[in-house]
Order: structure tokens, then sequence, then C-alpha cells
């Protein structure tokens, strides 16, 4: 057992425990811990909830090369347990001394030269943002350099200045001071992540578990089923930064490298549930479109790099954004307890509002989406009010397979329009067996209109939601052809 | 001189080192400030009870408004706004009780145990109601020309139409933050972060019952503001500095994210109801227009925002009869403040979609009915209130810019487009600006400074305005080292404080570097007549032979010299310490006023303007009917800032101004339940634009060579205009919604363009259609 967590910050491993004389407790996030420290004042929490990017920093950890790999994450919703074994790096680390001029990085420099930072509150996010972008990317497209910014939000610049700094400051191959100090960190990495003893805290009424390998997290799930449990935490650490509500039991599956994997064979997709969506939408890119197409738009990059698939669906929202589209990829649910395993088809696991049958010895190890032959489609679409880093007013997925025109299989699945993502069967039952054609769609839309009760809200009123729900069809029958 | 000088803090933003209040270092004695809140919109409070809150461990003190020393008041022009409420509650987020205590859990755990006793009373929570019960917040103003009901009536065309614009939250990126930290006896010294130092200094003095010179307030910078902490930003510093004084301890607020987004003014929502007259060419003839105003609770700046929404009703169109009213609603919400635009653009948008109105009436194209009703330069240049609209570059700004946009053949090819697509359309449209720069109150046109300089020849500028990310300190240091003749890297701009510079204007009506450059450059003046006399003798001292002038002498290049002799020179060092030692004083206080403006509120008459900023915007967007989604595809905006004081920061105001106005007109929306509780509380509901909301081909120009005469070296103020350029991208939305009936039905249409709004509007069309 471990009772202090190790990550590499300052060129060095840094220690921290949780102990009644620590000022920490397990659940303080890694923006607490930086704001705490008299030099790391740079990073600011402008949000509380992963949506503005004031307290983007930049995670470092040893890759499938045995390379470090960066990715930026939302310091104001990562709990320091799951920093163990990684290298932290903040706005302070980014320029260095030669012969005691300080020398700014590239990313900084060049936001300097296109008057990118106005009232300066957003900047080391966005100088994070833009850090992690120049380590992954040589001469970004546009898209990738959006997909980078577009959890950092500005209230000033209007981004333009932003955008051209991003394209100058990362023409290069990534190489700078961080390059050469690589191999150090990657011997300081190893070290802490050597023990794979489980991490455990308690203090007070808290009490923190994070195992390393899938035998013990389960049999952690079952010595403990009452613990939260987390993996990225982007939507469970907002009961504690929203809520103030002090979280009790968790168990953190965030070290579980056994839950990370992906494979592909003849017949299906099989994604580990620890995956972060980010690596998902990747997967996706080339073989699974749709999933793609609405991992674009879910989140920003900080926290798809965070948010895992398991997550997505273990908390079964009703807005959940993949959660229609794998019902409509007939996607299966594996569920494993110690020394048992079960698949279970994604609708029947989700039962409810925010409800799925997950027995409480169990946890979510892997979806599988079964592959879908040339006469089927599947397409996603996500309606919001802002396009991107928003919260679906109505998400929907659709999948069709038709037979010489005639539509011989159909499946309508929503999100947004009801207390659980869910299909249209009477307009699912309408189509079945008919053409798949204009007209047949502008009568199955009627159908659509009477077949949900959605609610008005902060997003949109009720009769949007209907309207939207209906016209995707069309768009999808467009799209089809 | 470098016209591209980047921000001064530029260095210390990108490497994490700039100090905002959150991160001073304050010794372990400081607390943590909580405010409770109203929940409820509207009730009598008949008792609250703090005892139990008192026990909870590291809870120093909870204040409710008995424990007030001073007055009980925080309004800022009218004393309509209480500091803590003590027997009634106007709005959900109104501040009833505050706590300091040693950790935050300790104020969230005490805050759980105070009881307030609430008889809930019935709360007027939108504006229709307000106005069907009179419920009225100031005096009804109006503003005429010639006869418009007549000329109304005998008008060859006459349309009508209601608007209804939206509130917009300022998310600023720093919640409002202030830190107070009582010194000897009843001295204060507050680091906040407002627009207002010197307004600041006065509530915390009222409040605490003490004088104006036992408290000093610091403002070193403002992480956003945008208008949100002109007044706003005194509330918490009031707070902050009660708690401080009861504690005896430092006490700091940083207001929650939610919290702030709940219990602060907006931009104010506008209904308005307007009649316009023309002639089959689409020449106005007469314009009527009502606007009301969603005041909130209490007065703030509603009178002053109403009344520049009114002296922009005519945007840069002259009206021959004209009638304009204005009228602000007191509401059960909070007390709406000043924004960006500060009114304009809430009166523009009304006269822009009149006119969109008038051209699809008479099929034509509404960038030609701009142009047919733009102030003319000898004759029509007269505004409804009186000025005389003077170096017009109205004209000279559409040329340009219909041509570097290629307007004509973009607005052929968008028909094209949109006959050809069934679902997706596009939209065009061309929006100007004409923006009348100055306090419409008129005395706050003044500013103060103080330079010293030290004996090294390094120079501190203290002025009156507040740095809040627009690159005033910036453009000040450039103002200061261009007329000192010295490198920039000898000077530095302080913390505004008032105690070095008094009796200030807010940082607010673009005014910021035209008020306080005039009085920086005045202190310098001062100076430099000093530096002069004693450059003449001692020249004379060195080098006997030449004879030198003071009216000759030049500072330019770090030193001092006579342009008729420029081999014998100063460095500018030497003659600073040379100073010293003859007895010659290197510092000096410069004042300046803007000459010549007013305005007569009764009469709405008067020339309030120092002068007009211009500018124009030609954007395209295209939309899907099905989902009523947008997207905004080119930009190009030309705008007028005389001869800038920094192109690179101008820039960046125009590109983010124009941003701005485009999330108030798209996807900032805000809305409120039944009860009025702020639904829209956080980012996750509350959409402010990202990285990519902005134009895919965004082109941003200044118009050349137009020195503005008059001004600190002939530039313009560019804080707000470029705002209500945003507008463009509304009207390009409206375009291409009514491009679904080929333009034949006016679309039903409001402000902010949400995809609801869009899809609603298309949804009607294509009913109507069918």
């Amino acid at each position: 057992m471990q009772e202090t967590i190790r990550f590499v910050f300052d060129d060095r491993i840094v220690e921290v425990g949780f102990s009644d004389s620590s000022i920490f407790k397990p659940t303080s996030t890694v923006l607490t811990f930086l704001r705490s420290l008299p030099s790391f004042k740079g990073v600011k929490e402008g949000c509380a909830e992963g949506d503005c990017g004031a307290c983007t920093v930049v995670l470092a950890e040893i890759g499938s090369q045995g390379k470090l790999v960066y990715r930026t994450i939302d310091s104001c919703l990562v709990f320091l347990p799951m920093i163990h074994g990684k290298q932290l790096i903040t706005v302070e680390h980014l320029a260095f001394y030669k012969e005691r001029h300080r020398i700014l990085h590239p990313v900084q420099e060049m936001l300097i030269k296109t008057n990118g930072s106005q009232c300066g509150y957003c900047t080391p996010g966005v100088v994070m943002s833009l850090f992690g972008l120049f380590k992954t990317h040589q001469n970004p497209s546009r898209e990738t350099i959006e997909d980078f910014l577009t959890g950092n939000l500005c209230r000033c610049t209007g981004y333009q200045a932003i955008l051209e700094a991003a394209q100058k400051a990362c023409s290069g191959n990534g190489t700078d001071h961080f390059s050469q100090y690589e191999p150090g960190v990657i011997g300081m990495l190893k070290e802490i992540t050597g023990n794979t003893d489980t991490f455990e805290c308690t203090k007070g009424t808290q009490h923190y578990l994070k195992p390393f390998t899938l035998t013990e997290a389960l049999r952690l799930r079952k010595a403990f089923p009452a613990s939260v449990i987390i993996n990225g935490s982007t939507d469970v650490a907002l009961r504690q930064t929203k809520k103030k509500e002090l979280l009790t039991g968790i168990i953190d599956l965030s070290g579980v490298e056994e839950m990370c994997h992906y494979a592909e064979d003849q017949d299906a997709f099989v994604l580990g549930a620890g995956l972060s969506l980010e690596k998902v939408r990747l997967f996706a890119k080339e073989r699974l479109p749709a999933l793609h197409n609405i991992l674009k738009v879910f989140g920003s990059l900080q926290i798809r790099n965070m948010a895992t698939l398991g997550g997505n669906i273990g908390s079964a929202s009703p807005i959940g954004d993949t959660l229609p589209l794998l019902i409509a990829y007939k996607a299966k649910i594996r569920v494993c307890s110690h020394g048992a395993e079960r698949t279970i088809g994604i609708g029947d696991f989700i039962t409810g509002y925010r409800k799925i049958a997950l027995g409480d010895d169990e946890l979510i190890t892997e979806i599988i989406i079964p592959k879908t032959g040339p006469e089927t489609l599947v397409s996603s679409y996500k309606v919001s009010k802002r396009r991107d880093m928003d919260i679906s007013t109505v998400s929907a997925a659709f999948r069709i397979e038709l037979h010489k025109g005639t539509i011989s299989e159909i499946i309508l699945a929503y999100g947004g329009m009801a207390p659980a993502p869910v299909r249209a069967i009477k307009t699912e039952n309408f189509l079945n067996g008919k053409s798949w054609s204009r007209s047949t769609i502008e009568d199955a839309m009627s159908v659509l209109d009477k077949e949900f009760t959605p609610i008005s809200d902060a997003r949109a009123e009720a009769g949007y939601r209907n309207t939207v729900a209906k016209n995707l069809l069309m768009k999808f029958y467009l799209d089809s052809n | 001189m470098p016209h591209h000088q980047p921000h001064d803090s530029a260095e210390t933003h990108v490497t994490g080192a700039s100090v905002f209040i959150e991160d001073m270092p304050v010794n372990n004695q400081l607390l943590y400030g909580k405010v409770v809140y109203s929940k409820h919109a509207h009730a009598l409070i008949w008792g609250i009870d703090v005892s139990k809150g008192l026990t909870v461990q590291g809870v120093h003190c909870i204040l409710t408004a008995k424990d007030i020393p001073g007055e009980n008041q925080m309004g800022p022009v009218i004393h309509d706004e209480p500091c803590l409420a003590e027997r009634e509650v106007t709005f959900i987020g109104q501040a009833i009780a505050l706590i300091a205590a040693e950790t935050e859990a300790a104020a969230l755990e005490a805050e759980k145990l105070i009881t307030i006793g609430y008889e809930p009373l019935p709360a007027i929570l939108d504006l229709a109601e307000a106005i069907a019960l009179d419920n009225i917040l100031a005096p009804v103003r109006t503003i005429e020309r010639g006869d418009a009901e007549g000329a109304l009536r005998t008008a060859p065309h006459l349309l009508r139409g209601e608007l209804v614009t939206g509130a917009q939250e300022h998310w600023y990126l720093e919640t409002q933050t202030a830190l107070a930290i009582p010194g000897e006896g009843r001295e204060m010294m507050m680091h906040a972060s407002s627009q207002n130092p010197a307004e600041t200094q006065a509530i915390v003095a009222e409040i605490l019952g003490i004088q104006k010179n036992e408290v000093e307030v610091e403002v070193k910078r403002i992480g956003g503001a945008f208008g949100g902490k002109e007044t706003q930003g005194n509330h918490v510093a009031a707070w902050a500095a009660l708690l401080a004084n009861a504690a005896g301890r430092p006490v700091k607020i940083h207001l929650f994210r939610d919290d702030d987004q709940i219990m602060t003014g907006k931009r104010h929502r506008f209904h308005s109801k307007y009649e316009i007259g023309f002639d089959s060419r689409g020449l106005i003839q007469a314009y009527k227009v009502e606007l009301n105003a969603d005041g909130g609770s209490s007065t703030d700046l509603s009178r002053a925002i109403l009344e520049r929404a009114m002296l922009h009703a005519d945007n840069a169109y002259y009206l021959p009869n004209v009638s304009i009213t204005g009228k602000a609603w007191k509401t059960n919400l909070p007390s709406n403040t000043a924004f960006r635009g500060f009114g304009g653009p809430q009166g523009m948008a009304v006269i822009e979609n009149a006119i969109d109105h008038i051209a699809r009436f008479l099929k034509k194209d509404a960038a030609d009915v701009r142009f047919l009703n733009f102030y003319r330069l000898d004759e029509h240049n007269l505004t409804p209130y009186g000025e005389k609209v003077e170096n017009n570059h109205l004209f000279r700004i559409f040329d340009k810019l219909t041509d570097s946009s290629s307007y004509q053949l973009r607005r052929q090819e968008i028909n094209r487009f949109n006959h050809e697509n069934e679902f997706v359309k596009k939209g065009l449209a061309l929006t100007p600006v004409k923006f009348g720069i100055s306090f419409t109150t008129s005395f706050l046109n003044q500013a103060g400074a103080l330079v010293n300089i030290y004996t090294d020849g390094t120079v501190l500028v203290n002025h009156g305005g507040t740095e809040m990310g627009q690159g005033l300190h910036a453009k000040i240091l450039r103002i200061a080292s261009a007329s000192l003749g010295i490198s920039p890297g000898k000077v530095r701009v302080n913390a505004t404080n008032t105690s070095k510079v008094p009796n200030t204007s807010p940082t607010a009506a673009s005014s910021g570097s035209d008020l306080n450059g005039m009085a920086v450059k005045n202190a310098i003046d001062l100076i430099k007549e000093r530096l002069g006399i004693l450059a003449v003798a001692e020249l004379s001292a060195r080098y006997p032979g030449p004879g030198f002038s003071p009216g000759n002498l030049v500072f330019r290049n770090n030193c001092i010299f006579d342009k008729e002799h420029p081999l014998y020179k100063i460095p500018f060092d030497q003659l600073c310490s040379l100073a010293h030692v003859n007895q010659v004083s290197l510092s000096a206080t410069g004042f300046y006023k803007t000459p010549g403006v007013f305005f007569d509120r009764e009469t709405g008459q008067g020339s309030p303007f120092f002068y007009y900023a211009y500018g124009m915007a030609v954007s395209e967007v295209i939309i899907d009917t099905l989902t009523g989604a947008h997207r905004l595809l080119r930009s190009d905006i030309l705008h007028d800032v005389g001869d800038s004081l920094n192109e690179g920061i101008d820039k960046g105001q125009v590109e983010g101004g124009f941003i701005q106005g485009v999330g108030w007109c798209t996807t900032e929306e805000i809305k409120w339940d039944k009860l009025g509780n702020l639904l829209t509380h956080s980012p996750d509901t509350y959409k402010i634009p990202t990285i990519n909301d902005i134009p895919r081909d965004f082109r941003v120009g200044f118009l050349q060579d137009v020195p503005n005469q008059g001004t600190i070296r002939r530039s313009k103020a560019v804080g707000e205009p470029p705002f209500m350029l945003g507008l463009s991208v509304w009207l390009a939305i409206k375009d291409a919604i009514s491009a679904m009936d080929d333009h034949e039905t006016e679309p039903e249409f409001s402000l902010p363009a949400t995809g609801e709004v869009i899809l609603m509007a298309a949804e009607k069309l294509k009913h109507s259609r069918a």
C-alpha cells in the first residue's frame, strides 16, 4: 500500500501526503495544490467546472513508444492522486534561464508578438494549451489549433491573435528545453510507477483508493461498494468544486492500464472503458466516423484528455453525447466483477435517469461496437446553443439498413428528449418496411413530432427540441443520399 | 516611435507572473470573505439569526445591515441601493449578510447555519410586466426634431416593428474581487478590481463612516471588466471593507463564478418599438422610436445608459423628423449596469433592423439603403440632439470596405448559392457604427496625472485610468516616452492609486487614453518647461559659443538639444540629476478637461460628444434551416482610430470588441425561471464565443491618414465602437433566414439570434410558404 502520492514537478519527484498535518485532502485539486505554493499563482480558477480553461496545465507521462506524451488538462477538476506517476508542467516552467537571461518559450514569445494577451487572466491557460499543441503537432491545421484552444475562453482578444500565435509558434518540430530533460524525467517517472501497490488514504470521513491493476480494482469495488468510481472525474469532481460536497468514498481507476486497450477483429471494435475520449476519438477517426463526429464536439480537449468512455456511459446522463450513438451502434457493455463477467446490450444497460444496470461489485471494462455492413449507415448529430464545448440541446444517432430501397432496419436514438437516452420506437415502427424517400421522411416527421414530451430549460424550449428532433431525421435523409 | 510596442504586461502575462488581487501575498492574518444573498426575488425580511453561524470554529464575524457603521448605501448616482438588505430584498443575489472566516469551509458551514426569515412578495420579472404595472425607474426622456408624427403620416411608406434585445453577462475572466487591509486607526487600504477607484474610495468611506482621506484604493490590474466593474466592483470592495473593519484583519472577497453571475447586473435588455416613414428609394423621412430598458432593481447607471441608447438611436443616419423616447423600468432582478457600448448597441440595433426592414420591403440591398441615409458631409449632418456630425468618414469607409470585401460580387454568389440549396442558406450584411466619444455626463470628462522623474532619469507615471487589458498603460507609456524623447524602458506606469491622483472619473466610455493621455502630457509639459530653462543654462555654460534658446529645445533620443545646434546635447538622465542638484522639481501633476462638450437632459439637445468614431463591417454567415445552427464565414472590418496610438493594441480592441458583440448577437442568452432564479449562471449554460465562433476569414483594417485633431497624438478612442459591428453578423443571419422565401417576408427575429430563434423563424417561413 502506498500512503503518499508522487509526481515530477520542478525537475524533481515531489511527494504529497495527506496526514492530518497536511493542508491537503485526497480530493484537493491540482489547482488548489499549485495555488497554495507562493511561486505558482499563474494558474487561475475561472469557473471551477472545466469550461474556461484558465486552470489549464500540462501532464507528461510515458507513452506506448517509451517517450513522453504531453496532454493538457483542466487542473480544477483533477484530484491530486490522479497525477501520481506523471510530470506536472505549469506556465512557470516554460521559460528558462541561460546565463541569467530569461529565454521565453516560443509559444510565449509569439503570444507577445501577436498581442494575444490583454487582461492576462486567461493567458496562463492559453499558453499551456499552446504548449500542448507545440509538443504534439508540427504546422498544425487551423482545425487542430481550434481543437487545442476550444477549451480556453478569452473575453478580451477575440482569439484572432491567439490563432496567429499558434500558427507561428508551432512551425518547428516541438523541440525545446523540455526535450533535453526528457530522459531524466522518464527515469523519475519509472521510479514512481514501478510501485503498483494501491494508494490508499483515509482522512476524516474521506477514503480514497487508487488501484493499479484490474484485479485489485475489482477487489476494492467489492469491498467498498458504496464508493464512487472515478477515472477522469470530469463529472464527479463538480460535486466538490461546484456543489461544495465532500466526497467520502472514492475508487480512482485512472491508474488501471488494463482498462485502456483497444482492439479490432472481424466483427467488432473493442474499446477499454478507461480510454480517454480523446484516445477514442483518434481511434474512431478512420474506423467509426459517426463516433469521431460526435467526439469532435464533445467538451474540450482538456476534458476529453481526462474523461473516459466508461465514465460517459456510467454517468448515464440524459444528454450523454455518446449514448444515443452507442444505441445506434447496438453496442454491448462488458462488465466485470471479482471472478465473473457478463456482456449486456447498451439499451438494457441504461435503465433510467442516471441509472444503469451495474451491480455494486461490478465495473464497466469494455465497450464492444459491432461492425456494420456496407448497406448500413450510422450517423450522429448534436445540436447545441454553441457549436463547441456545449451540452447538447438535442443529440441524435440514427442507423438505417436498406434492402432494395426499402427500410429493413432502423434505429432512431435521441438524447435530450427524455430523462434518459431513448429510441423513437413509434417512428421506427412507422418507417420499418417503407421506402427510403423524402415523402416517407416527411410523414415520419409528423409521427416523431408527437412521440416525445421534452422539457424547457436553460438551453431551449420544448417546442424547439421537438422541431429539431424531427428535422434531424430530414437531415439524416439528406446526408444519406 | 514604435507603434507596435506590446502590452506593458505582456511578458508577465505569458509567464504567469502578473499579479491579480487573488495572487497577492498577504500575511497569515488574511480572512476569507463570503456574501450571503437573497434567495427571493422580492420579499420582506422579518428576521435574521446569525448566532449559530458564529459558533463555527474559524468564523470571526458575521455582519448584517445593523452592523454598518456608516451609511447603508452603495448606489453610485441615486442612493437607492443598500449595501446590505435590511427589511426587504428586491432580487435574488442581493447581499444580506457577510461572513469573515479563516477558511472557505468554515464560511460555508456558517452560511448554512444562518437563518433568514422571508415573507415573499409579488415580483416583477419581465419588462412587459414592469411596463404594464407602470413600474418606472427614472424620468422619461425624449429627444425630438421636426414633426415625426406628421411626417410618418405623409411618408409614402410606413413600417412598424418591435425588437427585443437580450441581456448580456460580462463574463470577465476574473470575477469580482477585493482585498481590504485595515491600517492605523480608521485607515483602510483597498486593493480593488474596480474601473472606478475614486468611487470605490467614496463608497468605502461612506459605509464605514470615515473620511475619504482615510481610504486608499489601489488598482494594479483588472482581469477583464467591460463595464461590469464600473460600479459593481464597488460592491465587493464595500463588503470586504466592512468585514476587515469589523475583524481588524485583512479580508479578501473573490466571488465564485456562479455567485458573480447571480449577484451582478448585466447589459440592459430592451424592448423597443419603432415606426419608420420613407420614400420609394428608401430615404427616411421620419423615425419614431420608444426604447424601454430593464434597469433591474435599482438605478445604478441606468439613466446614463438609456441616454446613450437614445443618443445612438440614429446610428449613422440622418433623420429629418425624429422622436426618440427613453424609459427605464424597475424589475426584481440585479441592477443592470454598464457594458461596453453603454446602451449604444441597444439603440443602434433598432434602427439597423428598421433599415433592414425597409430594404426587404422595397426589394433593395440593405447596404444601398444604408448608404442613402448616411449623414452627409455638407448638409443633412445634424443629429437629432443638435450636434453637427463633423469629419464624417462614413463614405470613405463604405467605398473602401465594399470594394475590399467584394460586397457586390459576393451578394451575387450568395444569391446563386441560395437558389441552389434548399436547406442551407447564406446571408450577408454591412452595418456601420458612428459612436460618440465623451461621457454624456459632461463634468466626468476630466482627468489627472502625477508624473515623477527620478534623478537617474527614469520616470514613474501615475494617472487616473485603470488597466483592464485594454492596453491603456501601454499607450500612456508611449505618450510619456515620446513626449520626453526617452526609451520606453525608462518609463513605468504605476498602479492606479487614489492617493496619487485624486477625484478621478471611471475608466469607461472609451475615454481612458483620450483623457488620461492628455493629463499625462500636460504634467510632462510642465516638467519639460522647468528642465528646458535648466538645459539652456547648462548648454550655454558647457558650450559658450552658439547660444541656445528655450523655444528651440528638443527632447529626443534620450537627450535634450537646441534644434539649431543639434550637436550640443545633454543626456536626459544627466539633466535630471542636475535638476535635483539645482533644486528644480522633477515632479508635476497634470490635468485635462475635454473642451466644449455639454448636454441638456431636459431638452434633449446639446453637443455631448467631442468627436465621433466610425467603423463598418461586412459579415457573411451560413445557416442550417433544419437545426438553426449558424457559422460565421467571413467578416471584413474597416475602422477609424485616427492616428493609432498603438496599432497592435487597437487591432486587439477591434477584434475583441467585435467578437464580444457577436456573442451578444448570437449565443449569449440569459434566462431566468418564473421565480427570478438565473438559469444561466455558469459557463455550462451561458455561452460566450470560443475560438471556433470567430469568422473563418477575419480581416481587420484601419482607415489610413485620418488624424483626429485636438486629441492626444491625433488618436481616437477604440474601446467600445467595434462592439456594435457585431450587428453585421446578426443581420447577416436575418438575411440568410429571409432567403428561404426569396426575401419576400420580414422574418420574426430578435437578439440574440440563437439556434432557437433562427429555427423558429425558419419554420415560420416554411409554413407560410407551404
